[in-house]
């Protein structure tokens, strides 16, 4: 069994020191008409070479472009699409962070692709993999405000619609070169009955994936109850946050897995240590139940809600875990 | 009724009083001395006779705008949570986070046992206080917040850490208090987080307030309202700040189903715009909020703190509505 390192999906893509304020600076002098557009995709190229360098220097093998572009997890791809226009802030589950409602004004049309780009950048600077994200139709839908009379109330088929204009982000993507497409659908864990809705749009969405592998990601939540109909996913592999539950690893226990698992054992919310012997005791439990040649070792969620300084060294404690996890087996 | 607890404190306060939540946008000499500070090119002394300038301008810009309730501005502070954490002891002051956007804040870290030294807030409330003869309101940043907001390396719980931080905050009410400030605002933003956290920030809050001689305001912003209300309502305060706007006003119907037995204080602009309300807008949004709830109980300002808006777009947004609020008293005089 190898455990490969990767990016959970976002990385801060500003930090304390000077040079790593540049995409902050480039932005505020572009809302002010400072700076030209082209100045400001400069900054972000930049900025994203520069988290890939932080995350292959770490270790880790299959990086992500930190989600450098991105406003906000929900309306960054939401809003591009036709009919739907970015609304209020609200918080993004127990964070305290913000995204923009996206506010559908009818149904939701894929127009041109987001993600294509980001994965050209990031391979661009890259001498590893790259995954590609992206917040799924579910929880999209669910975070919507919906002001089509059609969808209002209809969670399954704004859902659906949101996922065939996803399915084309997915296709452009893989085509881009993504190796693996990352779908986050946090809010299945806290509406736990939708997950049949979850399961018909990811179906949508793998018909499209062409060479890259789909990965159904949670996290915010407890995913132990769910953790066998996630099996049954028309996924390859499956994203797992472990912070909020204590019968997840019962779970994956009992039940085994024959799809790649992303254990998310390395809390991304904290910048208290991570205690390495809870990490082993889970790989102990988790790994001989697993029936591929590979799991995932990653953060519990993307890492921006953590300082540069500290996302960084969570990379580095991904690495070093491995290190001596797999040195401990021999 | 809270009206009552107004007078009670000596407080007349005209029908359908305006106030702000919180924070203005600092003028451009401040950020140029706060920059400066930073870089230790200039001394405390030197940032202060700055922070005071910026706060008499806006004390004045108030007093003639024809605000009936007024703030400081929050001229001395940064971020909510961090201005806290730097000057009370137990906290390091951590690095940059994202809050949205292109916004970012210090997020504190808990790293020992949180302890309140010396008051923080009086002597700007004091040096406010001064220069209107109108009340000024004194503003914290509730318990439940500065834990959720800050990480902790100290604590062995959620519980056990707002608990402490609520102990330390009351005396920074109790000095507020003894400072002459009657109107209290304790910002809660992060309390729609967990729902069922809810009965802990209540907790929090009735250590902060419990026998204080002052009429309490708690301001809440961006969450998921419909999964705490009306369990809102519990909270120890008097007048519920709410940010309505932003969020397309869906919080009425809730209102309307469940009327507060709380004054609120209805946010009629939206603070992360930076285009100005039509006044038409906002006397819509008024005669919404008149039709869902007793004028008695109703309050109006912005959304939020102003802080992210120019001088110039915050002062639009806040006579829009004094304007507004000026008609609908004319129609509906009390």
């Amino acid at each position: 069994m190898r455990l490969v390192i990767t990016n959970n999906g976002s990385y801060p893509r500003v930090g304390d020191r000077p040079q790593e304020q540049r995409l902050r600076k480039a932005l505020s002098k572009w809302e002010k008409g400072r700076i030209s557009e082209q100045d400001l995709r400069k900054a972000e190229r930049l900025t994203i070479a520069e988290v890939i360098r932080e995350q292959i220097a770490a270790g880790v093998e299959l990086v992500t472009d930190g989600q450098v572009r991105w406003y906000d997890p929900v309306s960054h791809l939401a809003c591009a699409l036709e009919n739907v226009r970015p609304g209020g802030l609200l918080r993004f589950f127990d964070t305290n962070f913000f995204f923009r409602q996206p506010v559908v004004e009818g149904e939701p049309r894929w127009v041109r692709s987001v993600l294509a780009e980001d994965v050209r950048t990031a391979l661009d600077s890259s001498t590893r993999p790259v995954k590609a994200m992206l917040t799924g139709p579910y929880t999209t839908a669910r975070l919507s405000i919906v002001n089509a009379p059609e969808l209002a109330g209809d969670v399954r088929r704004l859902t659906l619609l949101f996922a065939e204009a996803y399915a084309r982000e997915v296709e452009a993507a893989a085509k881009a070169g993504a190796k693996v497409i990352q779908v986050d659908e946090p809010m299945l864990l806290q509406t736990p009955g939708d997950v049949g809705v979850v399961r018909e749009a990811l179906g949508v969405l793998a018909e499209c994936r062409g060479e890259a592998q789909l990965s159904l990601t949670t996290y915010f939540g407890d995913a132990a109850k769910l953790y066998g109909d996630f099996q049954d996913m028309p996924v390859d592999i499956i994203g797992l946050d472990f912070t909020y539950s204590e019968d997840l690893v019962s779970n994956i226990e009992m039940v085994g897995s024959s799809k790649v698992l992303a254990l998310g054992l390395v809390n991304g919310r904290t910048t208290r240590p991570d205690d390495p012997e809870t990490i082993f005791r889970a790989l102990d439990r988790i790994l001989p139940r697993v029936s591929v040649d590979h799991c995932y070792l990653t953060s519990s969620c993307g890492l921006e809600y953590l300082p540069r300084d500290r996302a960084r060294r969570k990379l580095e404690l991904m690495t070093s875990l491995r290190f001596r996890y797999m040195r401990g087996k021999g | 009724m809270s009206r009552e607890r107004l007078a009670e404190l000596g407080l007349s306060l005209p029908l359908l009083p305006v106030t702000s939540v919180g924070s203005f946008p600092k003028p451009g000499y401040l950020k140029k001395a706060r920059s400066e500070y930073a870089q230790r090119k200039i001394t405390q002394e030197e940032l202060e006779q700055e922070e005071e300038r910026a706060t008499r301008f806006w004390m004045e810009w108030q007093d003639e705008a024809g605000i009936d309730v007024l703030v400081d501005g929050e001229m001395y502070r940064g971020d909510m949570v961090t201005f806290f954490a730097e000057t009370m002891r137990g906290f390091e002051i951590g690095g940059l986070v994202r809050s949205y956007g292109n916004r970012y804040y210090h997020k504190p870290i808990i790293v020992r046992e949180v302890e309140w030294v010396q008051p923080i807030t009086t002597e700007w409330f004091r040096f406010a206080q001064s220069l209107t003869r109108k009340p000024v309101k004194g503003m914290l940043t509730g318990p439940y917040t500065v834990m959720d907001w800050s990480f902790d390396e100290y604590y062995d719980s959620r519980r056990e850490a707002t608990l402490a931080i609520a102990a330390q905050i009351r005396k920074e009410v109790e000095a507020l208090a003894e400072a002459g400030c009657r109107i209290i605002q304790i910002d809660e933003p992060a309390i729609s987080v967990r729902p069922e956290e809810l009965p802990l920030a209540i907790e929090a809050m009735q250590i902060c307030t419990q026998g204080i001689e002052a009429y309490f305001i708690t301001h809440i912003c961006y969450g998921n309202f419909e999964r705490i209300y009306p369990g809102l309502l519990e909270l120890p305060v008097h007048n519920l700040d709410l940010e309505l706007s932003n969020s397309e006003l869906d919080m009425l119907p809730l209102l309307a189903e469940n009327p507060p037995d709380k004054d609120i204080s209805f946010g009629l602009v939206d603070v992360h715009s930076r285009d100005v309300e039509p006044l038409e807008v906002v006397q819509e949004r008024i005669g919404m909020a008149l039709e869902a709830l007793p004028r008695e109980r109703l309050w109006f300002d912005p959304d939020c703190g102003l802080k992210t808006r120019t001088i110039e777009e915050a002062q639009a947004k806040l006579e829009v509505i004094v304007s507004a609020v000026r008609a609908a008293r004319e129609q509906a005089p009390g």
